[in-house]
């Protein structure tokens, strides 16, 4: 056997794909010739450090992805044989999406709400005020008043026999006639109307000479509407009740 | 008589792995969670081997790793056990590589590494030494799988796939020609050709070295 065959035969002998007699052979060569001696050693050696080469072991980093990767493909192969998984799956989605969406939001939302109550909270001692809550200024006055009449200065509920201001849960039908004042924020009948009955001197001469308070809301003048009843006699002229609008 | 009880036996074994990769199979397809371990645990480490010798990259081989078995678990219900697992998994393996390759000649030849030294990325339970070798072996290890890894490079793909195959991941030569579609003539013929290569690569480089020059001097 020549060197050349010997030589050829080296890697299939270490592969165990030779027979029994080329093994016998290409061994005897390799015991008598140096040259294919070395080379089975250098093939034997080759081979070895090759082998060693498979240890390489995975990367941390890559082992994680591929456990992530498995879990996934094991949802994604559950939800094809079962409806409740298919479901769970689909509901975690929607949790993650929503989570994701809010997500960007929470953070600012939250802080913007905690860093104004802060603020206002820093602020509130100097915000108080130094009148009480019953003062007419920081008061609301939903329905105007009449302040005097022709016929009397300073009207005064108690200074007359029977209630000025009358309650609007009143039955109306104890009156002849009924016309509702538009009073603005300076306190002048700006319009008029007829609810019931007519306009009577006596109502005209209220509209013309009387003084009016305008409503209030937290202190400040508003327009309102004042209901200026007349009954028959004996009563004179008025029995009143205001609302206000806006 | 000897030579009929080896085969009976290596049959017996073939049997045997082919109905556990029918289990494994049966069981990826039904969901069970050590289905998934236990493919991941047969198959990332030498699928992992096997990329990298092909590519020569950590990073590209990384890619391909997970492309891999993306697919695996993607066509596992269409795995009809024609061949066997591991031979089907080695086989999108070699595919994978192979596009990676192209795509890599393709887009990123001209791309410069952006990492620091690979050394410095590492783990610091891969640093801290654990005094198993001594640094003479680790830097004589090191030397040598420098010089493989780099004769390797130098082959043709054709001729490296199916060395690496043979020699680095212990196939047969039956399943080497499953993995690359070939002829059991063609994959010895790779193999031999490539070896030899592989051997005229590495001699080549040993030869180029120049032997270090000792000078003898007397202590002054």
């Amino acid at each position: 056997m020549s060197c050349e065959n010997v030589q050829e035969l080296i890697f299939l002998l270490l592969d165990g794909k030779v027979s029994a007699e080329e093994r016998e052979n290409v061994l005897a060569h390799t015991g008598v010739c140096r040259e294919c001696g070395t080379h089975l050693e250098s093939a034997q050696m080759q081979r070895v450090l090759l082998r060693r080469m498979a240890q390489t072991p995975v990367p941390d980093a890559l082992a994680a992805k591929l456990r992530v990767m498995a879990s996934h493909a094991r949802e994604r192969q559950l939800a094809r044989v079962s409806v409740r998984v298919r479901a769970r799956r689909l509901a975690a989605n929607i949790n993650l999406m929503f989570d994701n969406l809010m997500r960007p939001v929470a953070l600012p939302l939250t802080g913007g709400l905690l860093s104004t109550l802060l603020l206002f909270g820093l602020m509130m001692p100097s915000l108080s005020f130094s009148h009480q809550t019953g003062d007419h200024d920081f008061s609301t006055v939903p329905r105007g008043k009449i302040v005097s009449t022709p016929w009397e200065e300073g009207v005064d509920e108690d200074a007359v026999d029977f209630p000025l201001f009358a309650s609007l849960d009143e039955p109306k039908s104890d009156y002849v006639n009924i016309v509702n004042l538009t009073i603005d924020e300076s306190g002048r009948v700006v319009d008029w109307s007829i609810v019931r009955g007519q306009l009577t001197d006596e109502i005209k001469s209220i509209i013309v000479l009387g003084h009016f308070e305008p409503a209030t809301t937290f202190g400040v003048p508003t327009s309102g509407t004042i209901q200026v009843r007349q009954s028959l006699p004996p009563c004179k002229y008025t029995r009143c009740s205001a609302t206000v609008h806006g | 008589m000897a030579t009929s009880i080896l085969d009976l036996s290596a049959q017996r074994a073939v049997e045997s792995a082919d109905s556990d990769d029918l289990r494994l199979v049966e069981s990826l397809r039904t969901g069970a969670a050590q289905a998934y371990e236990e493919l991941l645990g047969r198959f990332q480490q030498p699928v992992y081997a096997l990329a990298l010798r092909l590519l020569d990259d950590p990073s590209e081989s990384s890619d391909v790793v997970q492309e891999v078995f993306l697919k695996v678990f993607r066509n596992i219900g269409s795995f009809r056990g024609q061949s066997s697992l591991k031979t089907w998994i080695y086989r999108i393996t070699v595919n994978e590589a192979h596009n990676a390759r192209r795509w890599f000649f393709r887009h990123r030849r001209r791309e410069v590494e952006l990492d620091s030294d690979p050394e410095e990325a590492r783990n610091w339970k891969d640093v801290i030494p654990d005094g198993c070798l001594s640094p003479f072996d680790v830097a004589f290890e090191r030397e040598q799988h420098v010089m493989i890894e780099a004769a390797l490079e130098k082959l043709t793909p054709i001729f490296r796939e199916a060395v690496v195959l043979r020699d680095i991941t212990d196939m047969s030569y039956e399943e080497i020609a499953g993995v690359l579609g070939v002829s059991l003539g063609t994959v010895k013929s790779r193999i031999l050709r490539g070896r030899e290569a592989l051997r005229a690569e590495l001699v080549g480089s040993l030869k180029d070295r120049p032997a270090p020059r000792l000078v003898p001097k007397t202590a002054e």
